[in-house]
């Protein structure tokens, strides 16, 4: 997937703030640090006994090695509201090589309660520049640097992601976040977007096509590689003898992903489609998040709780969507409706920490390359305590003529191809390709549900 | 309102926005959990006080209803905090965890008002009073008898208490309240890892057997106080009674060599005596080997070619100790064993008094641990491990990463919300008095336990990483064990002046006259002091006697009789004069009226929920009913719930953030 080397260059056409302090703390983290008496050390080569010291508490958990491909790693976030916030927070304790930020827009006075990097002498100025000193001091080793303006990066080809090892983007539109998810996925990156709004939040993830590392202890049914879900494949597995006389398995595994706007028009996945009674507990939330969507990319703003048409329109957008995705007609309650609408917009700390949180959990797992990741669309409700997880996916086009294949070595060579052609070259759909935001090709009509339900028209 | 508030007040709605910002919460622990948990207290505008109430606050509310968060920590930081308590910087390490938490998340909100204290809970000042003082508690600790004091500070003050826990990518959290929900220690805890003697002394097998022997046995033997049983290393019915006698005769040897210490020769005759002559010994015992590998004998000597003066053996170990990421040989080892043996007989011999303890983060000791340990695995054909590995099993270092942290804390916050949306209490913290506010301890006796409410659809959540379908796992909150020994009990208060001559007679006629009591025993920290067979304590002097001491003092009165009443704890504390008290003892029991069900009669109306409440006050029908309607839909949900239950204790086991020794407690 991500090749490690290329994190070791900067990411080019950001602007470097503070950059004395910044080179400086470049130079720490990136530097090759051999022990001090020239003899290398057997398993962490890399890592410095400072930096062994700093993450101890973490290179328990994921290893040397892991850490190793953290701090190699260049992310870049767009948008540093309350969930840009948490994700910078955590990314940049757990060490990364760099993370450029993008959000220019003015700080606000609302902004200050929930993002709490920003202070009262912030407002007016850009977001980023405002808070990214402060997120700064969290980790002197992390070069923390603003990336421009959201414009500038709308008007960006492929060519400007491939130095990231991950790009997050948190609270836009849809089309904005589609737009920069179809460049993403043409230059193989590992693409996360995620917004909250007041106790609800989501994540998605695109990762394209990611190979992981699972270590558990051997159980007495035999793993063996294969297709695992309409995703997931097993590519190996080895044993490895404990101290304790216990065997570790070690599987390696791989997922495959689709972009955002595939993603957002796939049915559910068909153990869940197959069952009542796991039909009855997939959350309104995730209809009215759809509706939400769909009501964006129409209007270019959220819904007014307030006026009686945009109550009406969200309603029948979320019943629409709520049959669209085969859930039965009970499932969505108007106290939840209400309660959605009511939080939209807001933040608030706790929620943003959740999600940003386990969006963070998962780049840096995605990092060190264990872990299962997230397929692909995260759902978080933090009135009723619930976090589900559904699979939402429908085959790339790039990927269609080669059919499901389970030959993982086939989808990633696929994968590699599509990344090297030319964005034009591909048929996707997608208006943002251009590098524009918002583009109007796909405002209004949702795109057809691979399982055929109905096609629903807006306008 | 601010408009910085606006987020909150939107999703919160105005009134819960409200009774937040003049909530009175306490926070214990400011380390990986607790500066998250404070983050999200002090940005949700937990304890600011509304500017739109102006000046006439201040004056008129006193210091224990003032809205305000108040972080208590007795920890300093530390380099290894750094990657995930992102209150703390590099400048901040060796200051008070409390008070850089405050210092730095009073950034975050203007209007916040943190208290910080750089104590440690168990002290005497956070007494039951302290914590009644509070709306809700927060535990955001890294070990278990904090957790478990904490919680019963809260049974005994009757305050909702948000209990956290984090381990590698796990993390839990669980709202507790008195008569309502389960208590911490309504279900028992994973007992401590404990090995048999024979095991870590004879026959070890895996790298920790040798760890444990290095720092439970060698260590203390030569270079802290000598401890026959260590809390780790216990005689079990699989161990060999006369090998554990042969054990302690080797042990006393070990004493004697102890008087060469400072001499030349002391590593070598340590050396000598536990990694050739002990072993030579164990060899002899010909059954332990039949289905075991012999452990092989290592002689001081036979590395004598490879070392040529003491000094610079001492000198290539501690260069060697540098590289605690590699595995070092065994002339390492031995060179490390050396130079740590001469390093801590130096500190031994410098300050005679005072016995060392092993201590994860003092080099000397570690590396003295990790070398033993190694060579012992040598002899013993077990895998050699680094130093590094090392320091992680012998200080119990629990994996900590910061997105457990922010996710539990996050989730802490949340059920915040649930417990004080659906709270029908009197709130503590107030901006504004009105005529019905009296003094918190008056309170206890208005709200204790009679709404009872039911924490507003609180839960027990789950972080499930490890899921490919849930993020969370969610568990409801069941009702408390009837049988548990900590929250069952109906608590209540005993004021002394600090000056009284009570006498535990004075006590016992009190309980008798006042409660009915007739046959019953009553136990103090220092064990039982009276029952009906025990009667030679009853001139003494509580206060003389230590069984009423200021602070976190408890009596526990066990009634023997038929009836069997359940048991009641008396949280004791000092009053400054005797006024309206007693006047012969200056006793004073609160409230003025206790009720204590029978046993048997709370375990079968309510599964132990609604019998420790006084019920001075309050519509008996009105709670039954309310009780009822819970106890119904929680039959509704057992099934799930049972499920839920079951698979949730299989995927969090231990909940340690930061480098907690369960072994050493």
């Amino acid at each position: 997937m991500a090749d490690f080397a290329s994190g070791l260059l900067n990411p080019t056409n950001s602007t470097v703030v503070n950059s004395d302090q910044n080179l400086e703390s470049m130079a720490m983290g990136n530097a090759r640090t051999v022990p001090e008496n020239g003899t290398s050390t057997t398993t962490a080569p890399g890592l410095s006994p400072d930096e062994i010291a700093l993450y101890d508490r973490q290179i328990r958990l994921w290893g040397a090695q892991a850490q190793e491909r953290i701090r190699s790693a260049n992310i870049l976030l767009i948008s540093l509201r309350a969930l840009g916030t948490e994700i910078a927070k955590n990314l940049t304790l757990a060490g990364i090589s760099s993370l450029t930020i993008i959000d220019d827009e003015p700080v606000s006075e609302e902004d200050l309660g929930a993002q709490y990097f920003l202070r009262d002498e912030d407002i007016g100025e850009p977001r980023a520049e405002a808070a990214i000193p402060r997120i700064q001091e969290l980790n002197p080793r992390v070069l923390v640097k603003s990336g421009g303006t959201l414009s500038n990066l709308l008007a960006q080809d492929q060519t400007y992601y491939t130095p990231y090892q991950c790009i997050i983007a948190c609270d836009h539109d849809f089309n904005t976040l589609s737009t920069i998810n179809t460049i993403t996925h043409l230059a193989a990156r590992p693409f996360y977007a995620a917004s909250i709004h007041g106790f609800y939040g989501f994540i998605f993830a695109d990762l394209v096509s990611h190979d992981f590392i699972l270590e558990r202890e051997k159980s007495n049914v035999a793993t063996s590689p294969g297709s695992e879900t309409l995703t997931r494949s097993i590519l190996s597995v080895t044993n490895k003898k404990e101290n304790n006389g216990k065997t570790t398995e070690i599987v390696k595994k791989r997922e495959i992903y689709c972009p955002l706007i595939l993603a957002n028009s796939s049915p559910l996945s068909p153990d869940i489609l197959g069952s009542r009674r796991k039909l009855k507990t997939v959350p309104a939330l995730l209809p009215c998040l759809r509706a939400l969507f769909d009501f964006q990319r129409t209007y270019s703003r959220l819904p007014d709780t307030h006026t009686s048409t945009d109550l009406a329109i969200f309603t029948t957008l979320a019943t629409t969507k709520s049959r669209e995705l085969q859930l039965p007609l009970e499932s969505l309650k108007a106290e939840f409706l209400r309660s959605f609408m009511q939080n939209l917009g807001a933040e608030i700390v706790p929620t943003a920490a959740f999600v940003g949180g386990r969006l963070s959990e998962d780049v840096i797992n995605v990092l060190g390359g264990k872990e299962q990741p997230l397929q692909n669309f995260a759902i978080f409700d933090g009135e009723n305590f619930d976090g589900r997880i559904y699979s939402l996916y429908s085959t790339p086009p790039e990927l269609v003529d080669f059919g499901n294949s389970v030959n993982g070595e086939m989808l990633h060579a696929n994968v590699n191809a599509v990344a090297a052609a030319p964005a034009n070259g591909l048929g996707l759909s997608m208006g943002g390709s251009n590098g524009t935001a918002g583009g109007g090709g796909m405002t209004g009509v949702t795109s057809a549900p691979a399982n055929g339900a109905e096609v629903v028209e807006l306008e | 309102m601010q408009r910085r508030d606006r987020g909150i007040a939107q999703s919160l709605g105005l009134p819960l926005t409200k009774r937040v910002k003049e909530s009175r919460v306490l926070l214990v622990g400011a380390g990986g959990i607790g500066c998250e948990v404070l983050k999200n207290l002090v940005c949700s505008g937990f304890g600011s006080l509304p500017q739109y109430y102006g000046g006439e606050i201040a004056s008129e509310i006193s210091d224990m209803r003032r809205p305000e968060i108040v972080v208590v920590d007795m920890d300093t930081i530390d380099l290894s905090n750094l990657n995930r308590q992102f209150l703390f910087r590099k400048q901040h390490i060796k200051k008070y965890k409390a008070l850089v938490a405050k210092e730095t998340a009073s950034q975050f909100n203007p209007s916040v008002n943190i208290d910080a204290q750089s104590g440690n809970i168990f002290d005497d000042k956070y007494d039951v009073a302290f914590f009644e003082g509070f709306d809700l508690v927060f535990n955001a600790l890294d070990n278990l008898a904090a957790r478990r004091h904490v919680n019963k500070m809260c049974l005994a003050a009757d305050v909702p208490l948000i209990e956290s826990g984090t381990t590698g990518f796990n993390g839990q959290v669980q709202a507790i309240k008195k008569g309502v929900t389960e208590c911490y220690d309504c279900n028992p805890k994973p007992a401590q890892k404990s090995f048999p003697i024979c095991t870590i002394r004879s026959t070890p097998s895996q790298p920790i057997h040798c760890i444990v022997w290095a720092k439970s046995y060698l260590f203390p033997e030569l270079f802290g106080t000598s401890e026959e049983d260590s809390a780790d290393v216990t005689v079990t019915e699989v161990d060999n009674v006369e090998e554990v006698a042969k054990l302690r005769i080797e042990a006393e040897a070990l004493k004697t060599i102890r008087g060469l210490m400072g001499k030349s020769e002391f590593a070598q005759a340590v050396f000598d005596k536990v990694f050739r002559d002990d072993i030579e010994r164990l060899r002899g015992m010909e059954e332990m080997w039949l289905s075991r590998r012999k452990p092989e004998v290592l002689c001081f000597e036979q590395f004598a070619p490879s070392m040529d003066k003491s000094e610079d053996v001492v000198e290539r170990g501690r260069a060697l100790a540098m590289k605690d990421q590699a595995i070092w040989s065994l002339a390492e080892n031995l060179a490390v064993f050396s130079s740590a043996v001469d390093a801590l007989s130096n500190r031994t011999l410098a300050s005679p008094g005072t016995p060392l303890e092993f201590d994860k983060d003092d080099k000397d000791t570690l590396d003295f641990v990790a070398s033993a340990a190694n060579l012992r695995s040598h002899v013993f054909g077990i895998p050699l491990n680094s130093e590094w590995e090392i320091k992680q099993m012998a200080g119990n270092i629990i994996p900590a990463i910061a997105t457990s942290n922010a996710l539990t804390a996050s989730l802490s916050v949340l059920e915040a919300f649930k417990i004080m949306r659906g709270a029908s209490f009197e709130q503590k913290g107030v901006s504004k008095l009105t005529i019905s506010h009296v003094a918190p301890t008056h309170n206890y006796m208005v709200t204790n336990g009679k709404e009872g409410f039911m924490l507003g659809g609180s839960k027990m959540v789950f972080l499930n990483s490890r899921s490919t379908e849930r993020m969370i796992t969610t568990q409801n909150l069941v009702p408390p064990q009837p049988d548990c020994a900590v929250c069952s009990p109906v608590y209540a208060k005993l004021r002394i002046p600090s000056n009284s001559s009570a006498t535990l007679q004075d006590l016992v006629t009190l309980l008798q006259e006042k409660l009915g009591y007739e046959d019953f025993s009553i136990q103090a920290d220092v064990g039982i002091i009276y029952d009906p067979d025990l009667e030679d304590n009853l001139e003494k002097g509580m206060i003389p006697a230590g069984y009423i001491k200021a602070g976190n003092g408890f009596l526990t009165v066990v009634d023997e009789g038929d009836e069997g009443r359940v048991d009641l704890v008396l949280s004791t504390s000092f009053t400054p004069n005797t006024t309206e008290a007693d006047p012969e003892s200056g006793l004073q029991l609160m409230p003025e009226e206790i009720s204590l069900p029978s046993k048997h009669k709370s375990v079968a109306e309510s599964n132990g929920q609604a019998m420790t409440t006084t019920e001075a006050t309050g519509d008996a029908s009105k709670v039954a009913a309310h009780f009822n309607a819970k106890r119904k839909r929680d039959a509704e949900e057992e099934v799930v719930g049972a499920k839920k239950r079951a698979k949730a204790d299989e995927e969090v086991m231990v909940v340690e953030d930061d480098g907690a020794i369960l072994l050493d407690d």
